[in-house]
């Protein structure tokens, strides 16, 4: 898979993986606040979980 | 000679260059080793929370306090350092809004040595926020609720008030001539006001107030770990305060406000105003607990005004806090609200008295392009935004989550404790600490400072 948003170093800008191809970032940093975000529901639910059985 | 002309102005022009490139990498370099102090200054605060608590709460006080790093770290990514960059006029974003983690200055980029430096520097101050809150509610605050807190404090909360009073147009600093060079208000009072706020919804541990009102004392299960750790914090507040001062490659520092300033004038009075800090909580408490949050306290009180302070006024100051708000801590405990490690007097009043002090010590110096002058009045107003910038909504928040059950763990869980419940390793697995596990006596003799 090529990720590269450049084909040569010669005046390159941004190098980041994906940074000519904005829906991709987009979907990345969806990804990421998912994770983020979900990780805290799922702390919420594990701690219920624990409480009640004890 | 032509040619010899032709060739010298090609060799200036190279050497302009590369020295301008060394400014900038020697810049960067900069703010990379105030970051990596920085991390101390949560490693202090982790040692701190996990010998402040009991033994059946190390890890789970632990894990709290690693959360709220790992939280920090892509929330102020996703809207930190937008708000940092946008909001300096209110609540609104500014025409010139910048800092969305899509823009191409957010990820590697060869013509951009600065975004991701100080993106990183603002992260490790809003981590900082968060550790501030995060010894407040130890032992008793469920970890979903508490990284709602934590991020809606560093991500948000914080950084608005550094848009607003940290931020070279911020209206704060435009409009009042606030000036807090050394985030006194900005980070200290929000995340000290932010606790208050909480505590007040999350209620104390069980068992530390008797029905009668009067409080009983729970034992930092490690005294000596909680000693350490505040020493290390201090290590880390000196990457703090030089991440608080600009590097201009070629050219005089300037402070956030972008008048000029120096290390030394940093060195000098960070330092002053941390041994008045000792001296005065040592000779109110007598308690090395209380001497090294004097240490922290000092720092804050100068905190201000720690580009333009006569160092001599500095330890006054530091001497004067560290004397002061022990005493805040003993009225906080009467007032029944249990701050297990004193966020709020320590950084909230220690912040306050930094930020006032700067009006008083500090008024009349000269702002730059036409703002006003440091003025009583200004720090006033700006003292005043922080605190309901940081209470209003850790109270709020937090009693949403204490109405849907998201922040208080049951009292029969904190009687058991909160590693056996929630944690799969314990913290010490061959029965090193023996003895009474959950001790309360009478307050006055270990917690609270001595009057």
């Amino acid at each position: 898979m090529n990720t590269s948003p450049i084909t040569s170093w010669d005046g390159a800008e941004a190098v980041f993986t994906f940074a000519d191809k904005p829906a991709v970032m987009m979907l990345f940093l969806l990804l990421a606040a998912v994770i983020t975000f979900g990780t805290v529901v799922i702390a919420a639910v594990h701690e219920k979980h624990a409480y009640n059985s004890h | 000679m032509e040619q010899e002309l032709a060739a010298l102005t090609e060799r200036l022009a190279a050497l302009e260059s590369s020295t301008a490139m060394s400014g900038t990498i020697n810049s960067e370099i900069f703010y990379w080793w105030c970051t990596a102090l920085m991390i101390a200054i949560h490693a202090g605060f982790l040692a701190y929370e996990m010998g402040a608590s009991r033994v059946k709460n190390v890890l789970a006080s632990g894990i709290k306090n690693i959360l709220a790093f790992a939280f920090m770290v892509p929330t102020f990514y996703f809207f930190g350092w937008y708000i940092y960059l946008s909001f300096y006029n209110g609540l609104l974003p500014a025409d010139d809004a910048a800092g969305l983690p899509w823009e191409l200055s957010m990820g590697p980029n060869l013509t951009d040595n600065a975004t991701g430096i100080f993106w990183a520097a603002f992260t490790l101050f809003a981590a900082t926020t968060a550790s501030i809150f995060s010894g407040a509610v130890i032992e008793r605050i469920q970890t979903a609720g508490f990284l709602i807190l934590a991020i809606l404090l560093g991500s948000v909360v914080w950084i608005l008030g550094g848009a607003w009073g940290w931020h070279p147009q911020g209206w704060l600093t435009v409009k009042f001539g606030y000036h807090d060079v050394g985030a006194a208000g900005v980070v200290h009072m929000v995340a000290g006001f932010f606790a208050l706020g909480v505590l007040l919804n999350l209620g104390p541990r069980v068992g530390k107030f008797n029905s009668d009102g009067s409080a009983n004392a729970i034992f930092a299960h490690n005294v000596p770990f909680t000693i350490t750790g505040l020493m290390l914090i201090i290590v880390g507040f000196f990457g703090f305060l030089g991440g608080c001062i600009i590097y201009m490659p070629g050219e005089q520092w300037i402070n956030i406000y972008g008048q000029p300033t120096t290390l030394s004038a940093f060195a000098f009075n960070t330092l002053m105003g941390m041994a008045g800090g000792i001296i005065g909580a040592w000779v109110k408490t007598r308690d090395p607990f209380w001497m090294m949050s004097g240490a922290l306290i000092g720092i804050f009180a100068a905190a201000s005004g720690l580009d333009v302070y006569y160092p001599p006024v500095a330890f006054v100051l530091g001497t004067f806090a560290g004397f002061v708000v022990p005493m805040v801590a003993v009225w906080l405990e009467k007032m029944g609200i249990d701050d297990a490690v004193g966020a709020f007097p320590v950084h909230g009043i220690g912040g306050l008295i930094g930020v006032v002090a700067c009006g008083i010590f500090a008024g009349g110096y000269p702002n730059i392009d036409g703002m006003p002058p440091v003025s009583l009045w200004g720090q006033i107003v700006g003292a005043a935004t922080m605190a309901v910038l940081g209470f209003l909504p850790g109270y709020v928040v937090s009693f949403v989550l204490n109405a849907v059950g998201l922040l208080r763990v049951p009292d029969h869980i904190q009687e058991k404790g909160l590693d056996i419940v929630k944690v799969p390793v314990s913290a010490y697995p061959e029965n090193y600490v023996t003895g009474p596990i959950n001790v309360a006596t009478p307050a006055g003799v270990a917690a609270a400072p001595a009057e």
